[in-house]
């Protein structure tokens, strides 16, 4: 069964309510019950998600208990048992993200068990540990009894020498760092070429890295000459990282497909993200993974938005499950809805629903497109037209316009005729123009029943340009008009680089936002630097692992120490293809290297 | 299908891509750039184009526009316009 159908306990505490516990009466669930059971855990329950259920399994609840308590649903079953299929069902058919399950008189009649409950895919996805998956098939067929825990597996499973890893190797001084590379090198070169996958990543091993570092991402073969060539860095200063979140005009068939079941939070997330788009989302998946039989194309907005909302997703949640704690969240266009949920605005759920609103109302806006000039702002004032607007301001010398697919093609003719460079974008609806306006006006109201939350970590929106207040954050009105609303990318770059000299890691496909923080005067100086994941262009499977771990070498050379574990499923870690056959349990990634 | 007469530099070929780029918003063109993909420089491929729109006024020559596909380092692009042999899309 697939992680996204299961749910995990990622927190387990027993707890004894009574001040008397010699008191041989058993656990009676009160108010002040639920409110310990929201405190179980440590933290507020403002923290908590918004859509936290609480579910009793007590014989004896105080009748008082209603159905909401301090804002949270509470819903009372007569069984731990019972309880805990409940939140089963409530995670994966009703509403809540995240359940609280008391077990009264668990496992002693004067104690509860309090659990903490989660989807599987998001719980793999955000980094939680899980205790365990709720076995609801091969349980006890007793509703009573407490389902049994299975372990999650995510060992590795699979290595190949022709895949790319990292080498990592460091030392106090310069001279120490020649000094261990120059010990790495023969063992290299000595090393059976099955057992390079198994190297350790750093070197020295067992003690901290020191502030000078060298990486390499290389297959065996060419392992010692990548070592030998590698640049060291200084990392005695490591600049705190921000994620960058492509939108529309990213999209590329395949992208990313490569970490797809090659990495498990990846393909924890993607799956996570996807599980949340209904009966559509096994099509949006296939087409994915198989563009050349796609029933719709990517650049179709009913699979470039769903397919860019989960694969910002995922590597952003991949970069948090190396442990980096990015200090800023800043997304373009369709991205900004990534980057509100890595923010804590709204849950993954509700903005894949959110998303699922805006393709809903954006197919029934007659067919348009985007057009990226290379011009600025001011020059392209007087080709604006009623149905041609500014869709974005990216950099000094890149704006994009959309519109109506006629008016917009007399606007590039004429653009084109007095000598401006124009780019069409891969589009089919004019995002950010008047022409969206209905579609705006209709997510609204599907917006309206979505809890938003303020920012707790720092987001950036191209919308205002600047940090997204509380207010912004939690009005449906902000994300509806969106769509129809210029994005001032720029300016939001401007605002953040100037905030903090911070290194960029751009979490999507291709290298759009890494090419407009390169032109910004912070990269340009060495101020602030960048990093994309992936590659500029479409390329082999192999190539998007390569990028990915080329990323991680930045990082970590920047001077961030890295869940080493974590990063090493990129070649140690794959899963088979359930559809595929020919796959064995531990297929091999063959024939897909390109030589650095 | 083009044929180009006037020959162009690498030098040439920063001044364009330093003035194509503005001025407050630039790139870092000194040192040894003509191994350095486009992309590294901060050139996506809307710049690039526009960089060659300008070498095909300024110089009066044709480049096809595959060339941004084609050229991922000025080097490379300098070989291609220079070639004069560059097809047509």
């Amino acid at each position: 069964m697939s992680l996204t159908q299961r749910s995990a306990v990622v927190r387990r505490l027993i707890v004894s309510p009574g001040a008397a516990p010699q008191e041989p009466a058993p656990a009676v669930a009160t108010a002040a019950g639920v409110s310990a059971v929201l405190r179980a855990f440590g933290r507020s329950p403002r923290d908590l998600p918004a859509r936290t259920v609480v579910l009793l399994g007590t014989a004896a609840a105080d009748p008082g208990i209603g159905p909401e308590h301090e804002g949270f649903a509470v819903r009372t079953s007569s069984t731990p048992g019972r309880a805990l299929r409940a939140a089963h069902r409530e995670l994966h058919t009703a509403d809540a993200d995240f359940a609280l399950v008391a077990g009264f008189g668990e496992p002693d009649a004067q104690t509860i068990t309090v659990y903490a409950v989660k989807r599987a895919a998001e719980a793999v996805a955000e980094g939680d540990t899980v205790i365990g998956l709720l076995d609801l098939d091969d349980g006890p067929a007793d509703e009573n009894t407490a389902p049994p825990l299975r372990p999650l597996h995510t060992g590795p499973s699979g290595t190949d020498p022709d895949r790319h890893r990292l080498l990592l190797w460091s030392g106090r001084t310069a001279d120490e760092e020649q000094e261990v590379r120059g010990a790495l090198l023969p063992l290299l070169s000595g090393v059976h070429r099955e057992s390079f996958p198994v190297l350790p990543t750093t070197t020295p091993t067992g003690t901290a890295p020191g502030p000078v570092r060298g990486a390499a991402v290389t297959v065996s073969a060419l392992a010692s000459r990548a070592v030998h060539q590698a640049r060291t860095s200084d990392a005695s200063h490591p600049r705190p990282v921000a994620l960058l979140f492509p939108g529309q005009g990213s999209q590329h068939a395949g992208m990313a497909a490569g970490l797809y079941r090659r990495d498990p939070v990846f393909t924890a997330a993607v799956d996570a993200a996807l599980s949340h788009m209904g009966e559509e989302a096994s099509r949006i998946r296939a087409d994915w993974l198989d563009p050349a039989r796609a029933a719709i194309g990517i650049d179709d907005v009913r699979r470039a938005q769903p397919l860019l909302f989960a694969v910002d997703y995922a590597l952003g949640c991949l970069v948090l499950s190396w442990g980096v704690r990015p200090t800023a969240f800043l997304g373009h266009s369709a991205g900004e809805l990534v980057a509100a949920v890595f923010a804590g605005v709204v849950s993954l759920k509700d903005a894949a629903h959110m998303v699922q609103a805006r393709v809903r109302e954006a197919v029934k806006i007659p067919a348009g497109g985007m057009l990226a000039v290379a011009a600025g702002e001011e020059q392209l004032l007087p080709y604006l037209t009623q149905d041609v607007g500014i869709a974005a301001v990216n950099a000094n010398q890149q704006v994009m316009l959309a519109g109506s697919k006629e008016p917009l093609a007399e606007v590039a003719a004429r653009l084109k005729a007095d000598g401006h460079t124009v780019v069409t974008v891969p589009a089919t609806s004019p995002f950010h123009s008047p022409a969206m306006a209905p579609a705006s006006d209709a997510v609204e109201t599907a917006y309206r029943g979505i809890p938003l939350r303020e920012p707790k970590r720092p987001l950036y929106s191209g919308y205002t340009g600047t940090l997204m207040r509380p207010d912004e954050a939690r009005s449906p009105r902000f994300w509806a008009r969106q769509i129809t609303d210029t994005v001032y990318f720029r300016k939001a770059l401007d605002e953040l680089l100037a905030a903090d000299d911070v290194l960029l890691v751009e979490a999507g496909p291709r290298q759009t936002l890494t090419a407009f923080a390169r032109r910004h005067r912070s990269v340009r100086l060495g101020a602030g630097a960048v990093t994309p994941l992936l590659p500029a262009r479409t390329g082999t499977p192999e190539a998007d692992r390569q990028s990915v771990l080329t990323a991680a070498a930045r990082i970590w050379t920047e001077g961030h120490d890295l869940d080493l574990a974590a990063v090493s499923r990129l070649w140690t870690w794959s899963e088979p293809d359930p559809l595929d056959p020919s796959e064995s349990r531990a297929p091999r990634a063959r024939a897909e290297v390109q030589p650095a | 299908m083009s044929t180009t007469t006037a020959t162009v530099t690498l030098a040439d070929l920063t001044r364009m891509l330093r003035e194509s780029a503005g001025e407050e918003e630039g790139v870092d063109l000194d040192g040894d750039v003509i191994d350095t993909p486009f992309m590294d420089l901060g050139y996506d491929s809307l710049a690039l184009l526009q960089v060659i729109g300008q070498i095909q006024r300024e110089y009066g020559i044709e480049i096809p526009d595959d060339a941004v596909v084609d050229a991922e380092t000025p080097g490379a692009l300098l070989a291609l316009i220079n070639s004069g042999q560059a097809p047509a899309a």
